[in-house]
């Protein structure tokens, strides 16, 4: 994308399990207003890098700047107060809690106000519809696509600036993951939230980002717009042959 | 609904409850050989004597053999079915209907105890012991009921607010309505202080810690013996007065301004309202915190940790704070024991407490206030029911513990109401909805 400023930066980020190197050095760059990729195998460090932007693990050397500010050493509330939002890996919405506490939850963390809170609970009604008519629901009794949505909506009611997405098609049928991307195109579309989404399922990922970046070993190996990285020959061997579906 | 079996199907059914009854009565046989069938007793000169019972060891496993014909009869009955349908839906709504009656019934009637029960001091002794349990159970319940944090060691809370208010009115003379806030504070303390090394826990480690909590208190009150009397306890703790009016037979006592004769009852009737006060305390207090951000979290804790840090909620304040409020009613509480009995001593504060709470707190339904306050009703108030069947009273008691968790395995209450209303409130039985999968 053209946009020039860059919301989030990381610099020679490293992250440790233990003794168990996860991330050995990353950097990444993404730009206001942008749907950036991150894709890899199992275990390349891709869940890692987003949970350690959120601050948890700590990161062992390296830099994180959020809007030109240094949050490398930021508590994770801290870090959720700045407007940076999460979807976690595999849903995780509050089960016994109904759609609209779920919904209240992502709000509650980051200050906002009542007005704020409306009017993110309108966005994510007009974005996601059904769970208008679930909102009494329990979080557990919805369809596996409807939980990703009320994850993601979950996240949108803290009025994000960035919203990092681990994993949203996990486990969902084509049809429905494709609905979730094309929310998310939605969102950055109409909204002009910055994205930063971690994908196994390579080839959506890649057609819904403006840029991409390819994570082996805790390391980033490749980096372009998405559609380069789809024409690449090793991103291809390695992550969309095989049969996937799209 | 129900499966009527055909003429066919009810040859095998026969055989099958017939194998099912001969099995259960071997068990039952084996069990009770030895423990029935076998009785001991140490002789007058120190020897093993013993005789057998085997009418009764045959009685026994006659009456399993039996029992089992019956519940497989039943079960048959009714058909392959949860316990839902059970009860037929007509009837589910006009229980939903005198279930929300329920609370309110109860409200009023406990008002209404020390008129009704004035003149039997058992009744009033049994109220007062029953309302401090349910004081405990929500307490308690805030700690595990909303933020899923399993405490094994709340009857520590206990402990340091009822010593608190021992020691602060034995030594300093304070009145009671002084130190009653000075004890939830010093409790509340414990509270983080337990939290703070437990943070990071969860589970099982988190219940092995609180219930070493527990002894560590109990242990450190007993050895203690210059500051708390070790196992001797604190004794001559002075009587709650109202607002510096004593109730006492004297000329300064609240019977002689109030111009009536003076009679030991009163402040038995006090000290019940007292501690319905502070149950209704805990009650309210809870109520509003759940419809507030903290109380959200602390149940949004409880379904998933990740999701909560994921959402960038304060974990650490948030476990501190439930640990906190959780401990400081129960201060409030051991306060209010200190200051009925007179007298405290480690011997009250047992692990035994701590798991009567929890079992009061899971019985009722983890979360639901009213579930606590019957389950806590019916532990208490039931016991003693049953106190005329001697022995019998344990096995009663279990009996009722193994149905309520068979057929109510969330306990009493086990759906919750949500609390954030954005249209119309609608709440779904737990029973109609299992978690997580969609």
């Amino acid at each position: 994308m053209t946009s020039s400023t860059s919301l989030l930066e990381i610099r020679g980020l490293r992250a440790a399990y233990g003794k168990i190197e996860a991330l050995k050095g990353v950097d990444i760059e993404i730009s206001s207003g942008e749907i950036v990729a991150l894709i890899g195998a199992n275990g390349a460090g891709k869940s890692t890098l987003m949970m350690t932007i959120f601050g948890k693990p700590r990161a062992r050397a390296g830099q994180i700047l959020f809007d030109g500010r240094d949050i490398t050493d930021l508590e994770t509330h801290q870090i959720a107060r700045l407007r940076i939002a999460q979807s976690p890996e595999g849903r995780r919405i509050f089960p016994r809690m109904s759609v609209a506490e779920n919904l209240q939850m992502g709000a509650d963390a980051t200050e906002t106000d009542e007005t704020d809170r409306a009017a993110g609970l309108e966005r994510v009604f007009t974005l996601f519809p059904r769970l208008k008519e679930r909102m009494t629901q329990r979080g557990g009794t919805l369809s596996g696509g409807e939980q990703q949505m009320l994850a993601i909506g979950r996240a949108l009611m803290s009025r994000p600036r960035l919203l990092m997405l681990d994993e949203p098609s996990l486990g969902l049928a084509p049809l429905i993951a494709r609905q979730i991307f094309d929310a998310i195109r939605t969102l950055n579309r109409q909204d002009g939230l910055t994205v930063l989404i971690v994908e196994q399922n390579a080839n959506h990922a890649l057609r819904l980002a403006h840029r991409g970046y390819v994570m082996v070993n805790g390391l980033i190996t490749l980096s372009g717009t998405g559609s380069e990285l789809l024409q690449r020959p090793e991103v291809r061997s390695a992550y969309l042959e095989g049969g996937r579906h799209g | 609904m129900t499966t009527i079996p055909t003429p066919a199907s009810r040859a095998p059914a026969a055989a099958f409850i017939f194998k099912k009854a001969l099995i259960s009565a071997l068990v039952a046989l084996v069990l009770f050989s030895l423990m029935i069938g076998i009785r001991t007793e140490a002789g007058p000169s120190g020897q093993l004597i013993y005789w057998t019972r085997f009418g009764d060891l045959a009685a026994m496993v006659g009456i399993v053999f039996g029992g089992s014909i019956v519940v497989e009869l039943l079960r048959q009955w009714w058909g392959p079915v949860g316990t839902v349908r059970i009860v037929p839906p007509q009837m589910q709504s006009a229980l939903a209907v005198a279930g929300r009656l329920v609370a309110p019934l109860l409200l009023i009637f406990a008002f209404l105890v020390p008129v009704i029960f004035y003149d039997q001091r058992y009744i009033l002794d049994l109220g007062i012991l029953v309302l401090t349990y349910v004081m405990l159970g929500w307490g308690l319940n805030v700690v595990v009921g909303l933020a899923g944090l399993l405490d094994l060691g709340y009857v520590a809370f206990y402990a340091v607010g009822a010593y608190s208010y021992a020691l602060l009115a034995t030594n300093f003379g304070w009145s009671f309505w002084v130190c009653l806030p000075l004890a939830g504070i010093l409790a509340a303390f414990w509270g983080v202080l337990l939290g703070f090394p437990v943070l990071r826990l969860r589970g099982d480690y988190l219940a092995i810690v609180t219930l070493a909590f527990g002894e560590i208190i109990r242990l450190v009150i007993i050895n203690w013996q210059s500051l708390t009397g070790g196992p001797n306890g604190v004794s001559g703790i002075p009587r709650p007065t109202l607002f510096g009016i004593p109730l006492t037979p004297g000329p300064n006592g609240l019977a002689a301004k109030l111009g009536i004769e003076f009679s030991p009852t009163h402040r038995i009737v006090f000290l019940f309202y007292l501690i319905l006060a502070l149950a209704l305390l805990t009650n309210w207090v809870t109520i509003r915190l759940r419809r507030l951000p903290i109380g959200r979290a602390w149940e949004a804790l409880r379904e998933d940790e990740v999701a909560c840090r994921a959402l960038g909620i304060n974990i650490t304040t948030t476990k501190l704070t439930a640990f906190a409020t959780g401990a400081m009613f129960g201060g409030f509480a051991g306060a209010f024991f200190a200051t009925r009995q007179g007298f405290i001593s480690p011997e009250s504060f047992t692990f035994q407490e701590s798991a009567l709470v929890l079992a009061i707190v899971v019985l009722g339904g983890m979360g639901s206030q009213l579930g606590v306050a019957l389950a806590a009703l019916t532990m208490i108030g039931g016991f003693e029911l049953f106190r005329g069947l001697e022995q019998y009273r344990m096995l009663v008691f279990g009996l009722a513990m193994v149905l309520l968790m068979i057929w109510r395995p969330r306990g009493l209450i086990g759906h919750r109401a949500p609390t954030v209303f954005l249209r119309h409130a609608q709440t779904i039985s737990s029973d109609l909805v299992k978690e997580g999968h969609g």
